[in-house]
């Protein structure tokens, strides 16, 4: 996705002083050049932020194998789902009112409006790309039950793109949908990856929502931002859409028994990982929430773990005594690989091939921390409960 | 489909791009029922579509649809699973330092 901002010089300018109202052939100059710097200021981290978006991606799967699911075996359960997706609850729900206060953009520390908009533009982006994938399910489907399902799910996702727009108009940045009319290429997922790789995403993206919104609860001054505010209803979209993927997983055991259980492993670490280092990697945004990332992290973790009880077999463990210092480890080789890129030439070069032979080193070790296992109940289904 | 040349075919197709509050949302719908595949490439014809804020534009257009090759296809559908990180979503880009 592209996202252009032609009119944040606009907005900053609003405030500072025109030219139209200088005395002065000085003064008039004296202004016009001080808006041309915080014109091309503005720029310039835009143009920074343009490399961090992502484009949404465009995939195919097995459309057979997912028309041949039955859901038979969790029924009940499946169409009390359905029915309270259908009922809509959240409908309305994603719009300013009263409780979105005023925001000053420009007085934002610089290294938080950085860190805040990088997490604007790429949860817009992820839950468009998460509508586009929905929506080609529902479209390429023929089996009733699985196309209304993500129908359903492609609404949530574009209603909650829509209300993250929102935001970013009001910071300045226009998105821009034009990408259509570039090359896509489509890669290709097997259905059960889309399973655990969404069912992991949606739950963990509850617990990411739940725990800021408790902790602000708590410490309404850290609130730097309204939309926060909005993080209850919004994470528990995200419950439902984990919940559904859950009930698909229930209808063929094959899927959480045997060698899948092995990439169950692999899922977890891999998205429990990846959280840990990106997270670190905004260290403004955790600081003015008031939130330390280690603890983030470890209260997500566990919350996750938690849920996704109802339906894998095994839970990651988070406590094991190489489980933390391992993170970190992979966190800092990360940074190692960052700053050879950068830095460039021989040098670079071995220095990234070091940083890559410690990343892989640290994720083989958290991959070969014996799980912890447990029984599945018979029904699956939960409630929000955090 | 060859092993190794991809075939090239033309399809109208309806693109709809929504801006509204309600729902951000665009997607392509091919008119005469092409179904893509795995490494398929598919190009929309014409100016980006573009909808101003508060609406939604839908236009039929053409599309060039590059088939991949047999070896394409086949790899796609080894390979692809492999970027499953792609459908996770974690609140920040990749980037270490903005």
């Amino acid at each position: 996705m592209n996202i252009q901002n032609p009119h944040a010089a606009d907005t900053t300018n609003m405030q500072a002083k025109h030219t139209a109202d200088a005395t002065t052939v000085e003064e008039g100059l004296a202004i016009a050049e001080a808006q041309d710097k915080q014109y091309n200021d503005e720029m310039a981290t835009e143009t920074a932020m343009q490399n961090t978006l992502l484009t949404p991606r465009f995939y195919t799967t097995d459309f057979d194998e997912m028309d041949a699911i039955d859901v038979s075996p969790v029924r009940e359960d499946w169409d009390k789902l359905i029915a309270q997706m259908l009922a809509d609850p959240n409908k309305g729900h994603f719009k300013k009112n009263e409780d979105w206060d005023h925001i000053d953009w420009d007085g934002m520390d610089p290294d938080l409006k950085k860190e805040f908009i990088d997490f604007l533009i790429s949860s817009c982006t992820a839950e468009f790309s998460g509508c586009v994938l929905y929506k080609e399910m529902k479209r390429r489907g023929n089996n009733k039950d699985i196309t209304q399902l993500f129908q359903l799910m492609a609404r949530d996702e574009a209603r909650h793109a829509g209300f993250i727009n929102d935001a970013l108009r009001e910071a300045g940045l226009r998105v821009n949908l034009g990408f259509l009319t570039q090359a896509k290429k489509y890669t290709y997922f097997r259905p059960k990856f889309i399973y655990y790789a969404t069912y992991l995403s949606e739950k963990i993206g509850y617990a990411r929502y739940i725990t800021i919104y408790r902790h602000l609860e708590a410490h309404p001054e850290h609130r730097f931002h309204p939309i926060f505010k909005w993080f209850k209803e919004w994470c528990n979209d995200e419950f439902s859409h984990g919940e559904a993927f859950a009930l698909l997983m229930k209808t063929d055991p094959k899927l959480t028994s045997g060698i899948n259980v092995w990439w169950i492993k692999f899922f977890l670490t891999a998205v429990y990982a990846t959280m840990y280092v990106r997270d670190h990697q905004r260290p403004a945004f955790h600081e003015a929430l008031g939130v330390d990332p280690d603890w983030y992290a470890h209260e997500v973790f566990t919350k996750t773990s938690e849920l996704s009880k109802q339906i894998f077999p095994i839970t990651l463990d988070i406590d094991h005594p190489r489980w933390q210092p391992t993170l970190e480890k992979l966190h800092r080789a990360n940074v190692k690989i960052a700053e050879a890129k950068e830095q460039g030439g021989i040098a670079g070069r071995l220095k990234q091939l070091s940083g890559s032979i410690s990343a892989g080193t640290a994720f083989m070790s958290l991959f070969t921390i014996p799980t912890k296992k447990h029984e599945v109940p018979e029904n699956p289904r939960l409630v929000p409960c955090y | 489909m060859g092993i190794f040349t991809k075939e090239k075919e033309t399809a109208p197709c309806e693109v709809e791009v929504s801006h509204k509050f309600e729902s951000l949302h665009a997607h392509v719908k091919f008119l005469n029922g092409a179904v893509i595949g795995p490494g398929d490439e598919v190009l929309v014809h014409g100016e980006p579509v573009m909808a101003p804020y508060g609406e939604i534009v839908t236009e039929e257009r053409t599309a060039t649809i590059t088939r991949a090759s047999a070896v394409e296809r086949l790899w796609t559908r080894m390979t692809g699973d492999l970027e499953f990180m792609e459908l996770c979503e974690f609140s920040f880009s990749e980037e270490v330092r903005l």
